[in-house]
């Protein structure tokens, strides 16, 4: 168990690496410093700010301090607004998209989990055609035209709900639904599958033969094997959900990771970009991590040495 | 029943050895095979036709529309492709314009020129025009704005009306949206399918390598794949393009090197069975230098898989290249693409929500069909896979 946490560590930390020297290969590959734009500036004061930034030092120092700031858990100032770091950004945006995130996991999970084992237990009848049906829609539709439609039909037409913000409970239900739409079909269709497998097993047919309830059958016997696909997919989407979605969030004008992320990508604010990346990329990695733990814990076939 | 035991089933019935050896059915090809499970599954041919459809629009279509998908006509700004028209006093259907101007339209649906402003009545919160030597007013202190006559205040009767200049009506800069349409679904299809396609060749070759070769080199190729798949690819895709700058290579190019990963573990996975079969050992026996066998021999047989993989690829292609023209990056305008179209129309969402949805309609029709035509083609080719 040790020796697999240490072994996905140490990967992990190679991952890392590798983000983070790609991240700063491609950011140093745009075309164009920080201050070219800067216009009416004379060419001392732009060579000082670089000087300020270490700009002008060669690209393995520049790398190496960038590194050494990132494991003080320091992402360096932004390019774009004097005087603001961004560490303030994430500290600003992420928990912003964890709240939105939170809710969205919640609902997702009491959604997604039912749905799936109601499919399964209608199998082949209207009720299973029907919700199979909506998942197929829901993991086709692209978020930004669900969430437009939302926008659309609450909001402008029946003006019932807001459009923007997160302010009140009326506020975050568009923003949920729409970020959650795709992960709810997913999990969904996962579930159903996994379940009709686990049904059709031997294990089943004797719990069935010692008469026990159907209820009993599918919650005690069925259900724990038929949740561990479904588990595995979790990590991943939780923690896509908890770090938000550049799209909703630029819809629903919510000031969370993936709007600045977007911001800073429209206004080429580099070490925004950068920071946010190398932020979304940890916490991701981080996620998967635990939930395989978490995974070999409450499984015994699966073994640590795979 | 005398009868039935006085014959004795057990002797032999007289057959010929040519008769025995004869094969009674038609043979089936490998693709007949596929093709003839593919065609039994409805919602596969309904993909398929679908994309045919969409395919033929994108590419005929720009040939048969007047106008073109770069020129503005700012006298014909968001006008819908169902108008809803006042009756002028000498029976002319005048259409108000979201810029406050009234713009004729014919019997026959086509929208004429704009009416020539006379005067303006601020008190009255009229705009006066002139309409075939009458002068109508365009009332705009209340909502909705109406058309009305000047010196009794009647409002003109009203009818709505299909567009048939504008069959799906106009975006914020009085471009044409069929026209954009169809330039739009040209520009994503492409996209998806160069991309699809250079994933496909890049993960063929990683995969064929390393599964071929084995051993070291699979260890090491096989972790460098791993950490990739660890890492949030959409986030790379967006800092490439910001490397490359905006346009189709770029996109092509940035979908193109990301997406790979599931193809070379498939691939991998493949070539690594197959490796082990007789016909590898009797290719390696003639001489068959390794290139030959793994691009002959081994990727051929694994060609089921890769297809499937490869039909996958597409929509996944498809949702990116939305994904990322919805955020506003990748084409470089006039160009649109279907997400590009989107963005465009989602600060108007409220007053002309066709320009956003008829997009993204567009948008859902293709991934359906490349789903649908995705999933019949996975039970076509490896019916073991059917759940």
């Amino acid at each position: 168990m040790v020796k697999f946490i240490l072994k996905r560590l140490g990967m992990m930390l190679i991952a890392m690496f590798m983000i983070i020297l790609f991240t700063f290969i491609i950011m140093h590959a745009v075309p164009g410093g920080p201050f070219t734009n800067t216009k009416g500036v004379p060419e001392e004061v732009i060579a000082a700010m670089e000087e300020k930034f270490g700009l002008d030092q060669p690209y393995y120092v520049q790398f190496f301090s960038y590194l050494k700031g990132i494991l003080h858990g320091d992402f360096g100032p932004s390019y774009k607004y004097t005087g603001q770091t961004v560490n303030e950004f994430i500290s600003s945006g992420a928990p912003v998209s964890a709240r939105l995130g939170g809710v969205t996991v919640i609902f997702v999970l009491i959604a997604a989990i039912p749905m799936g084992i109601w499919a399964a237990l209608k199998n082949g009848k209207w009720q299973d055609m029907l919700l199979m049906a909506l998942a197929t829609i829901g993991v086709t539709i692209p978020s930004f035209v669900i969430a437009s439609l939302l926008i659309y039909a609450f909001s402008y037409k029946l003006n019932w709900l807001p459009t923007y913000g997160l302010d009140s409970w009326q506020s975050y239900i568009l923003p949920v639904v729409a970020l959650g739409g795709y992960s709810i079909s997913y999990l969904a269709r996962l579930m159903r599958s996994s379940l009709l497998e686990v049904m059709g097993q031997d294990y089943i047919r004797t719990a069935r033969a010692k008469g026990l309830t159907e209820f009993a059958v599918v919650t005690r016997h069925a259900l724990r094997n038929a949740l561990i696909p479904v588990i595995t997919v979790l990590g991943p989407t939780i923690a896509g959900l908890l770090t938000g979605s550049f799209v909703v969030e630029k819809i629903f004008a919510i000031p969370g990771l993936g709007y600045y992320f977007v911001n800073s990508v429209s206004q080429r604010d580099y070490t925004t970009i950068m920071g946010v990346t190398i932020f979304y990329a940890a916490f991701l990695m981080a996620m998967v991590l635990l939930v395989d733990v978490f995974y070999c814990m409450i499984d015994p076939r699966i073994k640590f040495e795979s | 029943m005398a009868e039935l035991t006085q014959q004795n089933k057990w002797a032999p019935l007289q057959a010929s050895d040519a008769d025995r050896e004869k094969i009674w059915s038609k043979s089936r090809t490998f693709a007949g095979d596929v093709w003839f499970r593919f065609r039994h599954k409805p919602t596969a041919i309904a993909g398929f036709v679908i994309i045919a459809v969409l395919i033929l629009f994108s590419i005929l279509g720009p040939l048969f529309t007047p106008y073109d998908y770069a020129v503005q006509n700012l006298e014909m700004v968001n006008i819908p492709p169902i108008m809803k028209v006042y009756v002028g006093p000498s029976g002319e259907y005048l259409y108000i314009t979201q810029s406050l101007r009234i713009i004729t339209v014919g019997k026959d649906g086509k929208v004429g020129s704009q009416l020539t402003r006379v005067r303006e009545e601020t008190d009255k919160s009229m705009t006066i025009f002139e309409s075939n030597g009458k002068e109508v007013a365009l009332y705009y202190g209340g909502s909705p704005y109406v058309v009305a006559d000047e010196s009794t205040g009647n409002i003109y009767p009203t009818k709505t009306l299909w567009n048939t200049s504008y069959l799906l009506g106009t975006d914020a800069l009085g471009r044409d949206i069929l026209t954009r349409l169809m330039y739009g679904t040209r520009i994503s299809l492409v996209v998806a399918f160069v991309a699809a396609l250079v994933n496909m060749i890049i993960g063929i070759l990683y995969g064929g390598v390393s599964g071929y070769v084995g051993g070291m080199v699979d260890t090491v190729m096989m972790r460098i794949v791993d950490i990739i798949s660890t890492i949030p690819l959409t986030l790379y895709v967006i800092l490439i393009m910001q490397v490359m700058g905006d346009g189709i290579q770029s996109i092509i190019v940035a979908l193109g090197s990301v997406y790979w990963v599931d193809m070379a573990r498939v691939v991998r996975g493949q070539v690594l069975s197959l490796k082990q079969q007789e016909f590898v050992l009797a290719a390696k026996t003639i001489g068959s230098s390794p290139k030959t066998i793994l691009l002959q021999h081994l990727i051929p047989n694994a060609m089921g898989s890769i297809l499937v993989t490869l039909t996958m690829l597409i929509p996944s292609a498809i949702f990116m290249e939305a994904f990322l023209g919805y955020l506003g990056i990748g084409l470089q305008p006039p160009l649109a693409s279907l997400g590009t179209m989107c963005n465009d129309a989602s600060a108007n969402l409220r007053t002309s929500p066709h320009e956003l949805f008829i997009p993204a309609l567009m948008i859902c029709a293709i991934m359906f069909a490349f789903n649908f035509v995705g999933d019949g083609l996975r039970d076509a080719l490896d019916p073991k896979l059917k759940k």
